[in-house]
């Protein structure tokens, strides 16, 4: 199966190694990524979605018309982005007026969409390959103690996203068991990570992602990870401020999913940019001899 | 003292009618995450309720408006036994703030990126080399005009300008 990458706004500009990760993730797996010209912003849920309704729709709309794999369609590395292309879909798939719409402003760029480019989530591409996953596991992440934060828009509104269970998602979990490591249970799982009312608030945002980092702490937990790139930097760029501000002493190492399956395919952590992290996953390699030092 | 604006009222029910099945039994508030650690201060049932009675000012223009400490996470619109769609009732009022200008400057910020450069986050110099050493291809986006043109068509560059005037 082949799809066209649909790369976003934050992760190629901001995180590009979580980017590194996951092509050579899907290399291994056999699964063709086909990068293809011209996408703008998706645009953000949390964002453009929540101030013009309209601008969402046709902007989204542009882009899924972009992609012209009626196979297996766009594949995403983000949440943000799944969800607002899922979105679009779901509008002016129950709306003809709305459809209509967007094509009348499409017309003026010299474009069309019909609603019918499937969109998928990386890691539903990664469950759906759950036994190539579990193939190609040649360092199993012993010790591992792993936190998994789905974040919202992975899963809901579960009318659009229509995949896992919104509130007791078993995904992910599989995902993490299959490369050895252990998925813990914490109070917060389930909870948001604050990082969208970050635009408004930015104490709200703190407060939120400190009782997360709490329960997960509390939990035993040795690690973090994220399938969002907006979830990734909540929670690993505010450790720093957190300490500061509070006097904790967060420590915690946060992966992106395609990050840890790397890691347990054998690619080397200098191969896919690990030193870009800014909590350093050292202790936690040393602690559980993944990597021994020297 | 508050006013009651019924073409607003109609206006968000006409667009959204699951507004008026809404009973008040506070399913949202409670399962708020925002509720909760603002201690009831950001309070979607109170949000729903003020949209059933019409009280647009309150909303948009107050001292204490709150809806845009919505997280967007969803669960309300997962448990409410009657089906509102929450969120979605939020993004019209956000939307009608939008066009008076009334918008937090986090969301002008990335309107206003993507005016510029069709991103949220134009590429820096340093990143390209930063991906050039992870050996990731070179992104190529979308013209900036074409995102300009549709941005005309939906009046949201004029509406971007009225933030803060």
């Amino acid at each position: 199966m082949a799809y066209d990458v649909f790369l976003g706004c934050v992760i190629p500009a901001r995180l590009p190694y979580l980017e590194a990760s996951a092509r050579k993730v899907f290399t291994r797996l056999g699964i063709q990524l086909n990068d293809v010209e011209g996408f703008s912003c998706c645009p953000d849920p949390t964002g453009i979605e929540q101030i013009d309704h309209k601008t969402w729709l046709a902007l989204g709309s542009r882009n899924l018309s972009l992609s012209k794999n009626k196979n297996g369609g766009i594949i995403s590395f983000c949440s943000g982005c799944v969800e607002t292309l899922k979105g679009v879909n779901y509008y002016i798939n129950k709306d003809s007026e709305a459809m209509k719409e967007v094509n009348t402003i499409l017309k003026k760029v010299g474009k069309k969409y019909d609603g019918k480019t499937k969109v998928k989530h990386f890691a539903e591409v990664l469950y759906e390959n759950l036994a190539k996953v579990r193939k190609n596991v040649t360092t199993p992440l012993y010790g591992f103690k792993v936190a998994i934060h789905y974040g919202c828009h992975y899963l809901r509104p579960s009318e659009v996203i229509d995949w896992d269970d919104p509130f007791e998602p078993k995904t992910i979990d599989e995902l993490v068991k299959a490369l050895g490591a252990e998925s813990i249970d914490y109070d917060m799982k389930m909870e948001c990570c604050g990082n969208p009312v970050e635009k408004t608030d930015k104490d709200l945002s703190l407060l939120l992602i400190d009782n997360k980092l709490k329960s997960i702490q509390d939990a035993g937990a040795n690690c973090v990870v994220v399938v969002c790139p907006a979830c990734y930097q909540q929670f690993e760029f505010n450790q720093r401020e957190l300490n500061k501000k509070n006097n904790t002493n967060y420590d915690i190492p946060i992966f992106y999913l395609s990050e840890l399956l790397a890691l347990a395919f054998g690619i080397k952590p200098e191969e896919i940019g690990l030193r870009f992290h800014r909590v350093k996953p050292n202790a936690l390699f040393e602690s559980t001899g993944f990597i021994k030092e020297g | 003292m508050s006013v009651i604006n019924f073409d607003f009222r109609n206006e968000v029910i006409s667009h959204n009618a699951s507004l008026s099945y809404c009973y008040q039994c506070a399913t949202c508030s409670g399962a708020c995450p925002v509720a909760l650690a603002t201690a009831g201060k950001y309070n979607p049932r109170k949000i729903i309720e003020l949209s059933i009675l019409g009280l647009q000012e309150k909303l948009i223009e107050g001292a204490d408006v709150s809806i845009w400490l919505c997280s967007t996470c969803q669960t309300c619109v997962e448990l409410c036994p009657q089906e509102v769609e929450l969120t979605e009732i939020f993004t019209l009022i956000k939307n009608r703030a939008f066009e008076v200008g009334k918008i937090p400057e986090g969301f002008q910020l990335q309107g206003q990126a993507i005016i510029d450069n069709g991103v949220a986050i134009p590429y820096s110099k340093a990143i390209e080399s930063r991906r050039e050493n992870l050996g990731l291809p070179m992104v190529k986006t979308a013209p900036v005009d074409e995102i300009k043109t549709i941005l005309k068509e939906t009046n949201f560059e004029n509406n971007i300008l009225k933030v803060g005037k």
